[in-house]
C-alpha cells in the first residue's frame, strides 16, 4: 500500500508502483482538476505543488511521493471561500478556456508563497513552464500581482 | 500513458543506494526524473526495452544541499536547479552557477531537475557542464565498493561523462580573484535548450589575463575547452580591440562542428560579448 | 400559495451589458471542478484507438482484424466494412465535390495518420497491442508533399480532381490589366506563410455511447460545432438528427481545429455499438494532435499591384496557392477568406486574384483561427507598406486614402454599415505617437509599423442558413435558464450571451444559468467560428429574452388592464414606460404568471439568421456577414542587429467591435489573438518530413508563446454601435491576429531596413537579410 498525502488528506492506495502522480490523481482519486496536454513536461497543465514547489505531476512517480505534502487545485479553496489566487484570476479576467488554469494557479501559488511581491520578471520566469494558448498572460500577471498583495495582507493580519 | 513496470527502490542513505546500485542489474538511477521519466515514455512508445530497476536518489538527505566549507563550496548532486539559483552562498566566482541556472528550461523543470542530472545525463546540450569546467570544479563519486573517487570536471567530460559510480557532489574553490562571464544564445525563443553557451573564467595578474578557461557547450560534443583561445588571451590586457582579434585565434573545429551558419555566427558573437564584458569588468 | 420568490438575487449585476461581469463558469474553472470531455469517465468505459496509415499514399488491398479481435480485453474492432462508407465534408452544401473524406477509409489512405480502422479495449495497453495485430496489406503509391509539385501534370493523383486542385477561386472585377498599365508604380511580391497548428491545450477527445435497442447515440465532445458534428454523424451513421446527441462539454480551446466531425468521433460511436453499448473514449495524444487532426494552410501568396502617384490604389492582382493536405475540410472558405478580406479594407475597382486549394499527402489543413486571413494579412499589409514607400507616402496616410468607409457596398457586394476603420487607425496612431517615432528611431534599431484587418461575423459556408437559436426559460423562483446552441469554447460566449439575456429581460446577470451546445436540449447553432457568436447567437438570445419578457408583460397587462406596449422590465422592475412608474418587482410579476388562474410557463424563444449571402465562387460576390468589424494594429520593435533577435516593445490594437458586451472578456480575446499572431510571426512553423509527417509535432519543437516574451499590449475599443448587433455589438475574436505579422514586418523595416517575406521571423533569417542588405549597400557604394 502506498500512503500519499494529498490536500491535507492521507490516502492508502493499492498501486502498481509505476504510476505517475498525474495518473494517480486523475484515475485513482478522481481529482480531474489536474490536466495534461502533452505528457512530456512541456505544457505545465499537470502542475501540482509538492513540499511548497510547483512540480510536473506527469513526470513524477507516485511511489516517489511518499511522505511529501501535495496540494492540487482542488485543495486550495477553504470551503466556499476561494483562495486569493483563484479569486484574483476571476476578478482580472485571466480565465478563458480554463484548461491551463489549474496548473497556472498552482505555479502562481507556489511563487507567491515564497515571494508575495514578485517583479514582472520574476512572475514571467515563475510561470514560464505553464502554457496558455487562449490568452497572452498579461491578465494572469495582473491577477498574480493582485493576489500577492492580498496574501501579504492576510499574512499580516 | 502508463509506464512499463519496474522495481522501484527508494534508499534513504547513500550507503544503501550504493549497495543496491552494485547488486542490481539492468538498473537506472533517478535524480530529478526530468530526463528519465520522459525517456521511459519515449522508449515505451518506440518499443525499446526499459530498465527493470530504478533507484531513486530523492530520499537521501546527504545528497542534498549547498555548503560553505571555508575554502570551497560544496553542492550536493540532488540539489535542484532552482535551489542553485536561490542560494545566497553562491557569490563571487560561484555566481556563475546562478547565472547559468536561471535560464535552464522552465521553472517547473528547474524545480525538479538536479545538478547531478544535468551533469551526468550524457546529453551534450545541458548547461552546467561548461560551468563546471570553467570553475575548475571537482566532481566526487562513490563507487559500488564504497570508495570515493574525485575527478576534475574537465576530465569527466573529456571522457564523455561516462561513469559507473554514483555522483555525490561537486566542490568548487572560492576565489574572489576570478571573474566570470557566461553567454547563452537561444534558438529563437527564450524557454528552450540553448543553441550554444560559453563560460569563461579568468583572473587578472598585473593587468593581464591569466589562467583563463574558455569552456564551450556546442551541443554536439561534451563540454570542452578552447585551448587556442585561452592561450591567446593569457598574457593579454583587457581592451576594446581584443574582441575582434580574438576571433582569429579560435579552435574553429569546436565552433563549426555540425552547426548551422547562424550557430557558427552566434559563437563569434558570443566570444565578442564575453570579451567585451570582461573588459568592462576590469576597467 | 405558489412558490414565491423568497430568494434575493444579487443586485450587483443589473444592466450587465457593457460591464466586465465575472465569467459565469469562473468558479468551476479555478477550482478544477469544470469537466471537459477530457475528464469524462464512466464505469466500464473502454479505451478506443484509431488505426492509422503508416504510408503517405497507398491503396488498401486487404485488412485482417482476426488476431486483434481474439486478443483478450478487446471488445470491438471496426474497419470500413462495418460502416456505410458515406463520405462527409465541411463545405457540403456549396461544394459537393469537396466531400472527400470517409471516417474510416475503405479504398485509399492519403496521408500518414489517415484512419482505416479502430479498436476498443479495456485499457490503453490492450488497445495499442490490438492495433499492432491488425494486418493491413497496402499497395504503396507515390506521394507528393510540396504544393507546387502537386499541381504539376503527372503528379500523384490524390483524389479525383485534376492536378490535385480541390477548388479554384477566380475573382475578377473591373479591368485590372488596363489599370495596372495606367498606374504610376507597379510592384510584385511573393510571400510565404507556413503551416502552423492550433495547438489548443485540450487535445481532441470524445466519448461515444450507443444505446443499442433505441438505436440512439450520444457523443460527449470537445467541439466548437456540436450541431455540425451531429449532422455529420447522422449522415455517416444513417441516423435521424434526433437520434444523435452531441454534448459539448467545457472545451479547452479550439481555434478552428474542433469545428467539424473527425473520424474519431464517428469511431467512438460505432465502436460502442459493436461493443454492446459500452461507452468508448478516444483521446488524441499530442503527437496525434499534430499529425491527424487539423492544421493551418501553408500559403504562397503572390500579389502584384499598381498605385497612382497621389496614393490611390489602381489595381490588385495576384495568386494564392494554399496547401490543403490530404482532404478538403474547410478549404474553400479558407481560400475565400484569404482573398476576400481585402475588399472589407480597401476601396478597389480593379481586381484579379486566383486562389488554388491544393491537395498534398500531408496532414489535413482546416480552418485555423483567421481562416486564411492571417496568411493574407501578412502578404497584403506588408505589400501595402511597400507600395506606400515607392511613392514616398507615409503608410498611415496611404491607408487612410484607400480604406473603406461606413455605409458603402464593396465591389463584391459586401454591405459595410458601421465601419470604424478610420477611427481605429487614428486612435492607434495617436496612442503610439506614430509621427514621433516612424522613421526616427533607426539609430536605436527601433521601428514602428502598422497593419489593418477586418472581421466577419459568420459566413454562410456549410449550409444555406446560418441561424442561431436560443431559449430563455424563467423558473418560478425567478432564476433563469438560457439554452443556447452557441458553443462556448473558452472565449466567454456563455457569459456574454447571459449578459445579453439578462439585459433584455431586465434582470440581474446573477439570475442566469447558461446551458450551451447540447444538441438535444439547446436550439441549433452552426458553431463557434468566424467570430459569429456575439452577433448571431447574441441576436437570437436577445430575441428569446424579449419573447420571455413579453410573455410576462402580457400577463401583467391583462391583470392590471394596461396596454402591453406601455410596459417594460428594467433593473428588476416592471415599469410603465409612459409615466415611468414602477408597477411591481420582477419577482412579483413572476408570482402572477405562476398564480393558479394564469399558470403560464415563461419560455421565450429566438431564432436569428443574418440577411447575408454566401460567396459565389464563380464571381467572388457575396455579402457574407451581417456586420463587419475592423481593426488597426501597431507594433513597435527593437532589432538586435548582432543576434537577429527582435524585441516587441509594445503592441497597440484599436478594435471596432460595435459594443463590448464584456470589456474585460473582449480585451482578453484581443490579447489572446495577438499572442497567436506573435507566435506565428516569430516561432511557429509546422514542418513536414520526407513522408509528410510533422517533423516537429510536439511542444518541445513546435514552440508557442510563453510568459517570457509577452509584450505590453494596449487595447483600444472603438464602439460604433452596430444597428444590427445585439446592443450594438459585432463579433470579434479573430481579427487581432490577422495583421500582426505584417505590422511587425513593417516595424522591422522601419527599424533596420530589411523586408522579410517569409514567416516565421527567426533570428537566422534576420541576420541573413541584414548581411544581404550590407552587401548590396557596399556594392552600390563601390559602383
Amino acid at each position: 500500500m502506498t500512503k500519499l498525502n494529498i490536500n491535507k488528506r492521507e490516502y492508502q492506495l493499492d498501486l502498481k508502483g509505476h504510476e505517475t502522480l498525474l495518473e494517480v490523481l486523475r484515475d485513482n482519486l478522481g481529482l480531474t482538476g489536474t490536466k495534461t496536454a502533452c505528457e512530456e513536461s512541456e505544457c505545465g497543465t499537470c502542475t501540482v505543488v509538492m513540499e511548497g514547489k510547483a512540480v510536473l505531476s506527469c513526470i513524477t512517480l507516485a511511489a516517489n511521493c511518499v511522505g511529501k505534502e501535495i496540494t492540487t487545485i482542488e485543495g486550495l479553496a477553504d470551503g466556499e471561500q476561494l483562495h486569493p489566487v483563484q479569486q484574483a484570476f476571476i476578478d482580472h479576467g485571466a480565465v478563458q478556456c480554463g484548461f491551463c488554469i489549474p496548473g497556472m494557479i498552482m505555479s502562481a501559488k507556489a511563487l507567491l508563497d515564497k515571494n508575495p511581491e514578485p517583479t514582472l520578471e520574476e512572475i514571467q520566469y515563475g510561470l514560464d513552464g505553464n502554457l496558455c494558448r487562449c490568452a497572452c498572460y498579461l491578465k494572469i500577471f495582473d491577477a498574480i500581482r493582485d493576489a500577492g498583495e492580498k496574501m501579504k495582507t492576510l499574512k499580516g493580519s | 500513458m502508463l509506464l512499463r513496470p519496474f522495481n522501484f527502490h527508494t534508499p534513504n542513505s547513500l550507503e544503501s543506494a550504493v549497495q543496491a546500485y552494485g547488486k542490481l542489474r539492468d538498473v537506472k538511477l533517478q535524480a530529478g526524473g526530468t530526463f528519465l521519466l520522459n525517456s521511459l515514455k519515449t522508449m515505451k512508445r518506440k518499443g525499446v526495452k526499459t530498465p527493470q530497476h530504478i533507484i531513486s536518489l530523492a530520499h537521501i538527505p546527504e545528497l542534498r544541499g549547498i555548503e560553505d566549507q571555508g575554502d570551497c563550496v560544496v553542492i550536493k548532486s540532488m540539489t535542484n536547479i532552482d535551489e542553485i539559483y536561490d542560494s545566497p552562498l553562491l557569490t563571487g566566482n560561484l555566481g556563475v552557477l546562478r547565472v547559468a541556472a536561471r535560464n535552464i528550461s522552465s521553472q517547473l523543470i528547474r524545480n525538479m531537475a538536479t545538478l547531478g542530472g544535468n551533469l551526468t545525463c550524457r546529453y551534450t546540450w545541458t548547461e552546467m557542464p561548461a560551468v563546471m569546467v570553467a570553475s575548475r570544479a571537482r566532481m566526487h563519486f562513490v563507487g559500488v565498493d564504497g570508495k570515493e573517487e574525485i575527478v576534475p570536471a574537465e576530465d569527466f567530460f573529456k571522457n564523455a561523462a561516462k561513469t559507473d559510480k554514483i555522483f555525490t557532489h561537486v566542490s568548487i574553490k572560492k576565489d574572489d580573484g576570478i571573474s566570470f562571464v557566461y553567454y547563452r544564445a537561444k534558438k529563437s525563443v527564450h524557454v528552450d535548450i540553448p543553441l550554444l553557451s560559453l563560460c569563461v573564467t579568468t583572473r587578472l595578474v598585473k593587468g593581464k589575463f591569466s589562467q583563463t578557461i574558455v569552456a564551450v557547450n556546442n551541443g554536439v560534443a561534451f563540454a570542452q575547452r578552447d585551448r587556442k583561445l585561452e592561450e591567446f588571451l593569457n598574457g593579454k590586457s583587457p581592451g576594446k580591440t581584443l574582441a575582434e582579434t580574438a576571433l582569429e585565434h579560435l579552435d574553429a573545429a569546436i565552433y563549426d562542428a555540425r552547426g548551422t551558419d547562424y550557430k557558427k555566427y552566434m559563437f563569434r558573437v558570443g566570444i565578442k560579448h564575453i570579451l567585451r564584458d570582461l573588459t568592462e569588468k576590469h576597467r | 400559495m405558489a412558490a414565491s420568490a423568497q430568494k434575493t438575487f444579487s443586485k450587483e449585476y443589473v444592466d450587465p451589458v457593457g460591464k466586465s461581469v465575472p465569467r459565469i463558469d469562473g468558479r468551476g474553472i479555478v477550482t478544477g471542478q469544470t469537466k471537459y470531455a477530457f475528464d469524462v469517465s464512466f464505469p466500464n468505459m473502454l479505451v478506443g484507438k484509431m488505426l492509422r496509415s503508416p504510408h503517405p499514399h497507398a491503396r488498401i488491398i486487404s485488412i485482417d482484424t482476426s488476431k486483434a479481435e481474439k486478443l483478450p480485453g478487446v471488445r470491438a474492432v471496426i474497419t470500413a466494412r462495418d460502416t456505410h462508407q458515406i463520405k462527409f465534408g465541411s463545405n457540403e452544401y456549396f461544394f459537393p465535390h469537396t466531400v472527400d473524406q470517409m471516417a474510416i477509409e475503405a479504398e485509399k489512405v492519403r496521408y500518414v495518420g489517415d484512419e482505416l480502422g479502430a479498436v476498443a479495449a479495456v485499457d490503453e495497453e490492450t488497445a495499442l497491442e490490438a492495433l499492432s495485430l491488425i494486418d493491413v496489406q497496402y499497395e504503396i503509391l507515390p506521394a507528393v508533399f510540396d504544393v507546387r509539385e502537386a499541381m504539376k501534370p503527372g503528379a500523384p493523383q490524390i483524389h479525383e480532381s485534376l492536378n490535385n486542385i480541390a477548388v479554384i477561386l477566380p475573382v475578377n472585377f473591373g479591368n485590372p490589366d488596363r489599370a495596372l498599365k495606367e498606374a504610376d508604380y507597379v510592384r510584385e511580391d511573393l510571400f510565404f506563410a507556413p503551416a502552423a497548428h492550433m495547438a489548443a491545450l485540450e487535445p481532441h477527445v470524445c466519448v461515444g455511447q450507443w444505446e443499442i435497442f433505441s438505436n440512439k447515440v450520444t457523443l460527449w465532445a470537445s467541439s466548437q460545432a456540436p450541431f455540425k458534428c451531429r449532422e455529420a454523424l447522422a449522415k455517416t451513421l444513417k441516423l435521424d438528427l434526433n437520434d444523435v446527441r452531441v454534448i459539448k462539454m467545457a472545451v479547452g480551446g479550439g481555434f478552428g481545429g474542433k469545428l467539424e466531425m473527425l473520424p474519431m468521433d464517428f469511431a467512438a460511436c460505432l465502436l460502442s455499438r459493436k461493443a454492446g453499448g459500452l461507452p468508448v473514449k478516444i483521446c488524441c495524444n499530442r503527437e496525434e494532435e499534430f499529425l491527424a487532426t487539423r492544421r493551418k494552410h501553408g500559403m504562397i501568396y503572390k500579389i502584384k499591384s499598381g498605385v497612382k502617384k497621389d496614393g490611390t490604389l489602381a489595381a490588385i492582382t495576384g495568386e494564392v496557392i494554399a496547401d490543403g493536405g490530404a482532404y478538403c475540410s474547410y478549404g474553400p472558405t479558407v481560400l475565400a477568406a484569404a482573398i476576400m478580406r481585402i475588399f472589407m479594407l480597401y476601396k478597389i475597382q480593379h481586381f484579379r486574384m486566383t486562389g488554388y486549394r491544393v491537395y498534398t499527402n500531408t496532414p489535413i489543413s482546416g480552418a485555423m483561427r483567421g481562416f486564411g486571413g492571417v496568411q493574407a494579412g501578412f502578404a497584403i499589409e506588408s505589400h501595402m507598406d511597400m507600395l506606400a514607400e515607392a511613392i514616398g507616402m507615409d503608410p498611415v496616410e496611404f491607408r487612410l486614402k484607400n480604406i473603406t468607409t461606413p455605409n458603402m457596398v464593396t465591389i463584391n457586394k459586401m454591405v459595410l454599415t458601421t465601419n470604424g476603420l478610420k477611427e481605429c487607425i487614428e486612435k492607434a496612431i495617436e496612442s503610439c505617437r506614430w509621427y514621433e517615432k516612424r522613421g526616427k528611431q533607426k539609430h536605436l534599431c527601433r521601428g514602428i509599423g502598422i497593419g489593418i484587418a477586418a472581421d466577419v461575423m459568420g459566413s454562410k459556408m456549410y449550409k444555406s442558413h446560418e441561424s442561431a437559436g436560443s431559449i430563455v426559460k424563467v423558473e418560478e423562483d425567478g432564476s433563469v435558464y438560457l439554452f443556447t446552441g452557441a458553443a462556448d469554447t473558452g472565449q466567454g460566449s456563455n457569459t456574454a450571451l447571459s449578459q445579453i439575456a439578462a439585459q433584455e429581460l431586465g434582470v440581474s446577470y446573477s439570475r442566469i444559468r447558461c446551458k450551451s451546445g447540447d444538441t438535444e436540449i439547446t436550439p441549433f447553432d452552426t458553431g463557434s467560428f468566424a467570430s459569429r457568436v456575439t452577433f448571431i447567437s447574441g441576436n437570437a438570445t436577445l430575441l428569446a429574452a424579449r419573447d420571455a419578457k413579453n410573455q410576462i408583460l402580457a400577463i401583467v397587462a391583462e391583470d392590471l388592464e394596461l396596454d402591453i406596449d406601455d410596459l417594460d422590465i428594467k433593473t428588476e422592475e416592471v415599469i410603465n414606460t409612459k409615466n415611468k412608474s414602477v408597477l411591481m418587482s420582477f419577482d412579483k410579476a413572476l408570482e402572477l404568471c405562476y398564480a393558479f388562474h394564469y399558470g403560464k410557463q415563461i419560455i421565450g424563444r429566438g431564432s436569428y439568421n443574418p440577411k447575408t449571402t454566401p460567396i459565389d465562387f464563380r464571381t467572388g460576390e457575396g455579402n457574407v456577414s451581417g456586420s463587419y468589424g475592423f481593426e488597426a494594429q501597431v507594433a513597435e520593435v527593437e532589432v538586435n542587429k548582432e543576434t537577429g533577435e527582435v524585441d516587441v516593445l509594445k503592441l497597440w490594437d484599436a478594435h471596432d467591435i460595435g459594443k463590448a458586451i464584456n470589456p474585460q472578456s473582449a480585451e482578453g480575446q484581443i490579447e489572446g489573438s495577438l499572442a497567436m499572431g506573435l507566435g506565428y510571426t516569430f516561432m511557429e512553423n509546422l514542418r513536414f518530413d520526407n513522408k509528410g509527417r510533422p517533423a516537429n509535432g510536439n511542444f518541445a519543437n513546435y514552440r508557442i508563446p510563453r510568459s517570457i516574451g509577452t509584450p505590453p499590449i494596449e487595447c483600444i475599443m472603438v464602439e460604433t454601435n452596430d444597428p444590427n448587433g445585439p446592443f450594438g455589438a459585432k463579433g470579434m475574436g479573430e481579427a487581432a491576429l490577422l495583421p500582426t505579422s505584417a505590422a511587425i514586418a513593417n516595424a522591422i523595416y522601419d527599424a533596420v531596413g530589411i523586408r522579410l517575406k517569409e514567416l516565421p521571423f527567426t533570428p537566422d533569417k534576420i541576420i541573413k537579410a541584414l548581411k544581404e542588405k550590407e552587401q548590396i549597400e557596399s556594392l552600390s557604394k563601390g559602383a
